[in-house]
């Protein structure tokens, strides 16, 4: 799935079941929202006041991970990128470009929406220890600015002038017993339940974060699941987004090398450059 | 119901974000994450009877002064300084910092957090330092992001402030 806008954003989604499961609960979404006026005929002199309505946009990308096994966690993730998509084409219609007056309602409304999704999995699907439950990791992108929110493993990153940034951190056991202080990043890696969940939507716990980043020229956004990380290093991940090749390439790239390195896990990637 | 931008504003390492944290979560991390953009967090504060939504806007710490992300500043509210008081040039440098800010924000409510006050062994800030301060009509809080200690009077205090002055503009 492509999205291409010239001179703006090249962007692209890929997602594979990897080579040991059977089936694939990870979801993507690449989106626009566009909030327009067309002036079909008027007797009104004054068009200039209609310029700032006409063809501004929000562009989302979200993925999302199901957990809890065929078939919940896949409708999980479903339901989650289901839903924020609802909420968002409901909220978001009234913000479409940086506006400070506005911003903080729509910081609210994004917190706002993860918690409609948590709610409606936990109702369609249960809400008990082992219910299904999803990560997500979605970028809202309005002007320059990329709104954040992420709850789970799920990763998004950002590489600006050639260097490379995780821009959401993991809710993990390993994360949380390592910012404890009480295990090291390898006794975290080597721990059966390091990579448990401490936060996802559907979940027991699910505490969003949410956060924002001034992109420029030439940045490139990465949304992915842990599918991509548990094989390919950020080192990895680094030389592919530098490389000079389309938003397809890329993805194509990333998902090839997780494959290469294993494919244990279900893989997404969504690839976001902003044209320089 | 009310709502108040409230941004943290100093270099890097401060403990910024732990401060949030602390005031948000009741947590704090002895692990250094560098914070990349804006991470945002919000809190429901009771201010003589009356509920606010404080949207605190968490900046990035960079090594100096201009290389501070003003954008993010527009629209805010009130603004929380960070100094960590075990790092000298923090201090040296949160003047220049208030320049900045005033320069995209105005002149809006402000305080100074004088952060990592658990150190006691390691703290180099003096009396008159504070002084300098209060002198330029700042208030400051000494706090201790690690256990709590003078974070919600100086998040409280700086509520209170954004509230009052946005009934005084109307």
């Amino acid at each position: 799935m492509t999205v291409e806008i010239a001179g703006g954003l090249d962007s692209f989604g890929l997602t594979h079941p990897g080579k040991v499961r059977a089936n694939n609960e990870d979801h993507f979404v690449i989106a626009t929202l566009r909030k327009s006026l067309a002036l079909e005929h008027t007797s009104l002199e004054n068009m200039g006041s209609f310029d700032g309505m006409q063809g501004s946009t929000a562009r989302l990308f979200i993925v999302a991970d199901g957990v809890g096994g065929r078939p919940g966690g896949e409708l999980a993730s479903g339901t989650a990128v289901e839903t924020l998509l609802q909420f968002l084409t409901r909220t978001v219609g009234c913000f479409n470009t940086v506006n400070v007056e506005k911003e903080n309602a729509f910081l609210i409304s994004l917190d706002l929406a993860v918690q409609a999704a948590h709610y409606r999995i936990q109702e369609e699907l249960g809400a008990g220890g082992h219910s299904p439950s999803t990560t997500l990791t979605m970028a809202a992108l309005i002007g320059p600015r990329a709104y954040l929110v992420h709850v789970g493993d799920s990763r998004a990153y950002y590489l600006h002038r050639a260097r490379l940034r995780q821009l959401t951190d993991d809710q993990t056991m390993g994360q949380f017993m390592v910012d404890a202080g009480a295990w090291s990043e390898e006794q975290a890696a080597r721990a059966g339940i390091g990579s448990n969940l401490t936060s996802a939507l559907g979940g027991s716990e699910m505490t969003p974060r949410i956060g924002l980043v001034d992109l420029t020229p030439g940045d490139t956004l990465l949304l992915c699941t842990d599918g991509l990380t548990k094989h390919v290093s950020d080192e990895q991940i680094s030389g592919v987004l530098e490389s000079e090749a389309s938003a397809e390439e890329k993805a194509r790239r990333l998902v090839d090398m997780a494959l290469e390195s294993g494919g244990t896990d279900n893989v997404t990637v969504v690839v976001a450059r902003m044209n320089g | 119901m009310i709502q108040k931008k409230v941004c943290m504003v100093g270099l890097f390492g401060v403990g910024k974000t732990c401060l949030v944290q602390q005031f948000v979560h009741s947590m704090f991390s002895a692990k250094y994450h560098s914070t990349v953009g804006v991470k945002i967090d919000r809190k429901i504060v009771s201010l003589d009877g009356r509920e606010a939504t404080l949207i605190l806007w968490d900046l990035a710490g960079r090594d100096g002064v201009e290389d501070i992300t003003t954008t993010y500043l527009r629209g805010t509210h009130a603004i929380l300084y960070v100094v960590d008081g075990t790092r000298r040039e923090t201090y040296d440098q949160v003047f220049e910092l208030r320049d900045l800010a005033r320069g995209v924000a105005g002149d809006i409510p402000s305080a100074v957090a004088l952060n990592k006050m658990d150190l006691n062994e390691h703290w180099l800030l003096k009396s008159k330092d504070e002084q300098a301060l209060a002198d330029l009509g700042w208030h400051a809080f000494r706090t201790s992001a690690k256990t709590g200690e003078g974070v919600e009077s100086a998040f409280t205090w700086l509520a209170r402030e954004a509230v009052a002055a946005g009934e005084k503009s109307g």
